[in-house]
């Protein structure tokens, strides 16, 4: 395993080097108000859709309120309370002339 | 620590000044770290900046002051990964970028030395990112942190929140494919 050692601390050296070759750096005088500009930006964007979220969420409510409001107040009403047969039956009657009165015949003047 | 616990504290609730103080004392050696982690110097302030601007958005998550240094190498190794993983899904833009700047470099050629030391370095941290072309981004940052950046195995058990011996395969096997390039390239060297 010698020749691997070898290419070990070859390899070492060479990770050293680069480690001195890359020292740490200076930054530009634009770093901080850079940052500070991209924090900004991103509290705006977070803000705006937090405010988005708000406003969905409000108008989701009031459209549940609206629905469970329109969905009660039918049952409120007298005409719910009659079944569909009797008014079936109310409006199509026995008793109605319409249905068992005597058959009246209309004769004109060409049928006699 | 660069900065007193108190300093991070004061920082996590929202006190301005005191985060502008943390970036002030982190982010030279910050930057120096990506700059190692991502071997491109000109976009180097850029991550730094999205390093501390996930610090920023991070901090109330925080649990301890205490463990304010592993997080912060952790912001800075995941924004080194995510930047390097969307250079890779930009090859040509990178080849294109690398080549223009190898033509400045030869325009700039004047004799003097400050000039040949700063080829000298250029064209180490050309070999050394070849090399470590042999590993995925992960294990690239991941060697570099140990065998450059000097951290100790806990410390990167702190960062990666992973097991110590996992990592220790992992660096192992990163390494014998790295050292494996090496070799080659080295052979290469002496053939041709």
């Amino acid at each position: 395993m010698y020749p691997m050692q070898g290419g070990n601390d070859k390899l070492d050296s060479l990770l050293q080097a680069y480690r001195e070759a890359c020292p740490d750096r200076e930054p530009s005088a634009n770093f901080m108000p850079g940052l500070w500009r991209r924090i900004e930006s991103r509290r705006n964007f977070t803000f705006s859709f937090q405010r988005m979220v708000r406003s969905f969420v409000t108008v989701a409510a009031a459209v549940t309120i609206a629905i469970g409001v329109y969905v009660s107040l039918p049952r409120a009403t007298p005409a719910s309370e009659v079944t569909y047969l009797e008014a079936l039956a109310e409006a199509n009657s026995l008793d109605t002339p319409e249905n068992v009165g005597p058959v009246r015949l209309e004769l004109n003047e060409a049928g006699r | 620590m660069l900065v007193d616990f108190e300093l991070v504290r004061r920082a996590q609730h929202g006190d301005s000044a005191a985060f502008n103080e943390i970036v002030l004392a982190y982010r030279k050696r910050t930057m120096g770290t990506i700059g190692r982690l991502i071997a491109r110097t000109e976009d180097v302030e850029d991550v730094a900046q999205e390093v501390f601007l996930r610090l920023y958005f991070s901090l109330d998550q925080l649990r301890a002051p205490e463990v304010f240094e592993p997080w912060l190498y952790r912001l800075t190794v995941n924004a080194a990964y995510d930047y390097l993983r969307k250079q890779r899904r930009r090859p040509e833009f990178r080849m294109s970028d690398l080549s223009e700047q190898q033509v400045m470099m030869a325009d700039a050629v004047a004799g003097g030395k400050a000039e040949h030391d700063q080829q000298q370095k250029k064209k180490l941290r050309e070999t050394v990112d070849s090399l470590l072309g042999a590993v995925s981004e992960a294990d690239r940052v991941l060697l570099l942190m140990k065998e450059v950046e000097g951290l100790s195995l806990r410390e990167l058990e702190k960062i990666y929140r992973v097991k110590e011996n996992a990592l220790k395969v992992r660096l192992f096997r990163a390494r014998q494919r790295v050292l494996k390039a090496f070799e080659t390239a080295e052979r290469k060297n002496e053939n041709g």
